[in-house]
Order: C-alpha cells, then sequence, then structure tokens
C-alpha cells in the first residue's frame, strides 16, 4: 500500500517536473531566479544534498561488505542502490544549473584540475563507476563478499569522502565568501553526507524492508540512535561554525549567519532544519518503542532528509546574499541582478521532477532487479 | 497620427542609424583582421596618428588627457605583446557619478539585461549638515592574482599576455564558478534576454521597435569576434566581464568607459611605459587598491 502510495507520488512528481524540464531544456534560463549575485540556488543546493546521499549511502553500505556487521547483513544492496539513483539525481540537478551543459565534454577533454569543479566531475564520474562496479559484484556474490568486493569497498569510500568533501571545499576555496571560507565545510559535508546516507537507510527498510525480517525493529532502532548521534554532531559543528564567526565578528561573515538566523531565510533554518528536520526526529528516535515502528521511523528519517536538504540551501544561499562591495546592490538594476532570492517555480518544478525520476527509478530497481529479489529470498531463508 | 508609409520611413531611418554603429564595429573588427595580416603596416599607421596628433599639440601638459592618453596607447601597440601591461587609474575626485562609462559599456559591448561591465557604485555618509557622496566606478580590477580564473573547470578564462582577464565563449560551460569567487562582484551571467522581447506592444505602435530588436540581434564585436544573439549560442549562458575593451585597444582606441568620461576621471594606458600617464599617477600617494588586503594585485587604481 505504502509503496503504491509512493509510486502514485513519484509519477505526480515526474509530471509536475516536465514543466520545468521543458522550460530549462528549451526556453533556457530565462525563468531561473537565480542570477549574477545570487549564483548559485536551490539547483546547487539540491546537488549538495543528492550528492551527499549518494557519497553517505556507500558508506553506509560498507557496513555489510566491508564491516560485514551482522545486523546490516543483507541490506548493503538497498543502500548501494540508493547511492546509485541519487548520484545522477545530483548529476542532473547541476547540468541544468549550468548555462551550456552541451558543453560538460570539455571537463573531460580540457580539464583544469587547479579547478574543483573539474575535480568534482572526474570525481564523480569515478565514483559513479565505482557504485556500478559494486553492485555488479554484490550481484555476482549475494552470499560471501569476497576479497576484490572489500577492496572495492575501501576504494568506494574513500571516494565517497573525496567527494562528499570536494564539494565542501569547492564552496570553502572562495576567499571572498568569508563564511564560507573555512576548513570546517570540506570537514563536516562528509559527516552530513554519512548522516543523510543513514537517514536514507532508515526510510527505505522502514518503508520497503523485507516484511517478515526479525532484525528489521533492531536494525530501525540501531539506525535511529545513529541518526541522532549524527544530528547532535552537526549542530555541535553548526554551533561551533556560527559561534565562531559571530564571536569573531568580521561584518561579511557575521552579515551572513544573520541572514541564516533572522533573514528571508529564517523559516528554513529554524522551522525545517532545526524543529522538523533535527529536534523532533532526534526526540521520536529516542524513545525505543517508536523508533521501531516503521512509520514513525521511516517519516523521521524523511524529516531529516529534508532538514539536510534546507541545510545545503542554508550554506549556498545566504553567502550569496551580501554584496561583495558597498553600493553594488544598487549600482545598476535588471534582471538576475538582485541579492535576494526565492527559488522560481520553474526552478521547484525541475527540483520535484528529480526527486520524482530518482524516487521513481528506485523503486523501479526494488522490483524489477534480480538481486533486490534474492535479497527478500534470503531473509525468507533465515 | 502616422500614416504606415510614415512609420516605414522612420523605421528606414533608424535602421541606416543602427546600421552607422553597426558599421564603425565592422570597421574595428576589420581593423583587427589587417592588423593580423600586416603588422608592419599597422605599426606604420600608428605612428602616423601619433605625428598626427603631436601636430596639433606637443606639450603633453597642455593637451587633453584623453589625447596623450591615446598617443601613450598607440606607442604602447608599437611593443612586443607580453612587454605591455594595461592598467586603469580612476580619480574618485573627478567622478560626478553620471553614470556615462557605464552606457558607454553597455553600448559598446552591446550588453543585454542584467548583464554589465562598469557599474558605478554610489555611497553616501555622514548627517546632514556634513553629507556627502562617494561614486566608485567599478570595473573588472584585472586581478594579477585573480580568484577567478583557478576555479574554472574548462580554462575558459585566463589572463592573456596582456594582463587582462578574459573569457572565452565558446570554451565556457557556463558554471559560474568564477563569478562566486571573484570578490568585487564584476563578472554577471548572460541569461539569453533581450531588451525587445515579449514587450507588450500593438503593430506599429513603437516606432523603430523593429530596427531595436534586429540591433539586438546583431553581433557585438568583443575579442574581435563578430557574435550575434541567435539560439542559445555564446555568449548567451556564459559568465561576461570587462575586457578593458581589447578590441577597441588592439586597434589604437581607448576604453568606451575612458572616452566617454565627462570628467576625464578615467585614465588608461600602459604602466610598463614610465612616462605614461596612468604610470604617473599609480604611483601617487593617494593611491588605493579595492580590497588589497586579499592579495589579488588589482591593475585597477583609484586615486582618492
Amino acid at each position: 500500500m505504502t509503496k503504491k502510495a509512493i509510486y502514485g507520488l513519484s509519477v505526480l512528481a515526474v509530471v509536475l517536473g516536465l514543466y520545468g524540464f521543458y522550460s530549462r531544456l528549451f526556453i533556457g534560463e530565462r525563468e531561473v531566479n537565480y542570477g549574477s549575485f545570487v549564483t548559485w540556488g536551490l539547483w546547487v543546493a539540491m546537488y549538495l544534498f543528492f550528492a551527499g546521499v549518494a557519497s553517505g549511502s556507500y558508506m553506509v553500505a560498507t557496513l555489510d561488505y566491508l564491516f560485514e556487521i551482522p545486523l546490516f547483513k543483507g541490506v548493503g544492496k538497498y543502500a548501494l542502490w540508493g547511492a546509485m539513483v541519487t548520484l545522477p539525481a545530483a548529476l542532473m540537478s547541476i547540468g541544468f544549473d549550468l548555462g551550456h551543459m552541451e558543453r560538460i565534454w570539455k571537463v573531460y577533454l580540457n580539464p583544469n584540475f587547479s579547478s574543483l569543479l573539474a575535480q568534482m566531475v572526474w570525481g564523480y564520474t569515478i565514483f559513479g563507476m565505482v557504485i556500478l562496479l559494486t553492485l555488479w559484484m554484490v550481484f555476482r556474490s549475494p552470499e560471501k563478499p569476497p576479497l576484490a568486493l572489500k577492496l572495492l569497498m575501501v576504494v568506494g569510500f574513500i571516494m565517497a569522502i573525496f567527494v562528499s568533501g570536494g564539494v565542501g571545499a569547492l564552496l570553502g576555496v572562495n576567499a571572498s565568501r568569508l563564511v564560507w571560507h573555512v576548513g570546517l565545510l570540506p570537514a563536516q559535508f562528509p559527516i552530513f553526507s554519512a548522516a543523510t546516507g543513514f537517514a536514507l537507510l532508515l526510510v527505505i527498510l522502514a518503508f520497503f524492508g523485507p516484511e517478515d525480517d526479525p532484525r528489521l525493529g533492531q536494525q530501525l532502532r540501531v539506525l535511529g540512535i545513529t541518526v541522532i548521534v549524527m544530528l547532535i554532531v552537526k549542530t555541535y559543528i553548526l554551533w561551533a561554525d556560527f559561534s565562531m564567526s559571530l564571536y569573531s565578528g568580521v561584518p561579511q561573515n557575521v552579515d551572513a549567519i544573520n541572514e541564516v538566523l533572522f533573514g528571508q531565510y529564517w523559516w528554513a533554518f529554524w522551522i525545517i532544519q532545526i524543529i522538523l528536520g533535527t529536534v523532533l526526529p532526534v526526540i521520536v528516535l529516542a524513545i525505543p518503542n517508536l523508533s521501531r515502528q516503521r512509520l514513525w521511523a521511516g517519516v523521521m528519517g524523511l524529516l531529516v532528509l529534508v532538514g539536510f536538504a534546507a541545510a545545503r540551501a542554508n550554506i549556498v544561499f545566504p553567502a550569496l546574499t551580501i554584496p561583495e562591495l558597498e553600493g553594488l546592490a544598487t549600482a545598476f538594476s535588471g534582471p538576475h541582478l538582485s541579492f535576494e532570492y526565492f527559488p522560481s517555480l520553474m526552478e521547484w518544478s525541475v527540483t520535484v521532477g528529480i526527486m520524482g525520476l530518482a524516487t521513481l527509478a528506485f523503486l523501479i530497481g526494488l522490483d524489477r532487479l534480480p538481486f533486490f529479489k534474492k535479497v527478500q529470498d534470503l531473509s525468507h531463508e533465515r | 497620427m502616422n500614416t504606415s508609409a510614415e512609420v516605414k520611413e522612420v523605421t528606414r531611418r533608424n535602421f541606416l542609424r543602427g546600421a552607422a554603429g553597426l558599421t564603425g564595429a565592422a570597421v574595428a573588427l576589420a581593423a583587427l583582421d589587417e592588423l593580423e595580416a600586416h603588422p608592419e603596416t599597422a605599426l606604420a599607421s600608428y605612428e602616423a596618428q601619433i605625428a598626427a596628433l603631436q601636430a596639433v599639440n606637443n606639450d603633453p601638459t597642455q593637451m587633453d588627457v584623453l589625447e596623450r592618453m591615446r598617443i601613450e596607447l598607440l606607442r604602447a601597440l608599437q611593443k612586443p605583446v607580453e612587454d605591455r601591461r594595461w592598467i586603469m587609474v580612476i580619480d574618485l575626485r573627478k567622478c560626478v557619478g553620471c553614470h556615462a562609462c557605464t552606457i558607454a559599456c553597455v553600448a559598446e559591448n552591446k550588453l543585454p539585461p542584467g548583464v554589465v561591465y562598469r557599474p558605478v557604485l554610489e555611497e553616501e555618509f555622514g548627517e546632514y549638515p556634513n553629507v556627502t557622496r562617494r561614486f566608485t566606478p567599478r570595473p573588472c580590477m584585472q586581478c594579477e592574482n585573480p580568484p577567478c580564473t583557478p576555479v574554472c573547470p574548462v580554462e575558459a578564462t585566463y589572463t592573456n599576455a596582456e594582463g587582462v582577464v578574459v573569457v572565452d565563449y565558446d570554451q565556457c560551460i557556463g558554471c559560474r564558478a568564477c563569478i562566486a569567487a571573484c570578490p568585487y562582484g564584476a563578472r554577471t551571467s548572460d541569461f539569453g534576454l533581450t531588451y525587445t522581447e515579449d514587450l507588450p506592444v500593438a503593430d506599429n505602435l513603437i516606432v523603430g521597435m523593429d530596427t531595436a530588436e534586429a540591433y539586438e540581434r546583431a553581433s557585438n564585436f568583443e575579442y574581435g569576434e563578430a557574435r550575434s544573439r541567435k539560439g542559445h549560442s555564446s555568449p548567451i549562458g556564459n559568465a561576461r566581464k570587462c575586457h578593458f575593451c581589447l578590441h577597441r585597444v588592439r586597434v589604437g582606441e581607448l576604453p568606451a568607459c575612458v572616452t566617454t568620461c565627462i570628467g576625464r576621471a578615467t585614465l588608461f594606458g600602459d604602466a610598463n611605459d614610465p612616462h605614461s600617464l596612468v604610470a604617473e599617477m599609480s604611483a601617487k600617494p593617494n593611491v588605493i587598491r579595492l580590497k588589497e588586503e586579499l592579495g589579488t594585485e588589482p591593475r585597477v587604481y583609484y586615486l582618492v
């Protein structure tokens, strides 16, 4: 029943996304609200989010195939498949953000490796191939992970940290944006990614996990506690970041933090990221009875993911809403020359469409890919 | 009320006017081709132009700074490219905030809506009766250590032999990483808009509408290349920026913002020429550069 509902919602999301896809592919970027001042908008934030989920999911898959933790035996495939569908979602999101997406091949043929962006394009390409190879190897030997698979998981784990930290560095290297230009960013992004990986697995197992697996309650409980720990770590990092910035009092940095806390995105921070994405899940998942129940665990996992998506947006937009020079905001007026930003309908449409496609791909894989059948068979055998 | 014939007549006249502007730009483009094909002829031409300018007035202290800068520019063009170092000096005490430079730049480079290379920042200080305003024209700083170039994933933006940070429109993938990296907000993205498209007008109600549309679509000549705005072709979708009007400079013309400055507040020239006006003015004690602390080493100097 749940799966059918999610199928329906995914198809609806794809339909809603058709307008955005059409507008972006056939009209261009005229209907977007990001511009020359807020250069990166919703699509870049969603790229960071989806890419983080992909690398985090791969990290989580190591619990099964590298560390062979009995409780997670057989669920690594879900995490891997989650990584496989979220990585293209990330690349789609960032691809649509490019002014000339048809020239992406230039990053392969004429790369400038001093650019973090070029490193990321190559990194994600290699990471995508590693995920595919891992899936193939898992499919070939479902029972016991061979040494080759373990070695591949080590490579993939390192790649996952590289790409998730890399996107942090992608923002962090911009010395002109003080709020980004801290070592914390590339350090905290892999932690954010791992947290979203755990949250995604929580959602997957809660909604689609094998019905009769006796371990499910315990799995949800352990994943719930892990997510709580991750959320506490995330909140501590946030506190360290914000308090240091506010204490130092450097105007551009303070302005950006104030923008997050009290500016045009205050609701995204306080309501979505903190209350719904952190406080509520921590409380619910801390209650043993609730955290073992599929619906509660799944919904909380979903809220954590939404909270992290908002967190990514709260990193990207506010830093860009602070003018580089006094008077720049009013010096010249025109479309796409604003320091205020809220995504346009077309931007939302694209994002909803991408989410729909990723969810649909996940569900179809779950139903059609033979190896999920085998997982379910295995759990039956147990 | 205009008759149809009158409208057509006016439209034709507007068209001719627009065509004259385009012809001027095309002549500049032809001059660039000529320069590449016959550099020795170009050199002789520069010398002749210098002689003609000096025949009118040979005293640098008496001549208009535009004439002096033009002579110095023509002199610099006779040197190998790598021996030139273009800089700009802007005297903020002389800037009256007329925005003529901004408009000249928009016209010269045919900038579409939302794209600006040289806005003038306006600030107001103090409280009545001690109130003052400051106008700061902000072209690209043409940094010696530009933060915008290393972040480009495909080396589409780089510092050329003359020290000017340029964009290869055909190479740019439109990721806007360079725009985010610029500490001066000196880059803007071309989202493919035009001033005339989708204007809610009835037929023949706005005289010259068709000419304006044709003008907007016709080529500009940035970097010495003719690029018309068609479909999604570059520079649409690209990051764009001030390039010190290289297409003008290479044929011996000063940048558009310099020639249109009514207060002669913007100076341009070769800093490697010790006798040039910009070399003299950039050595003054009251010179500053924006965000010096970032270590970007801007090539735009401000006199305060």
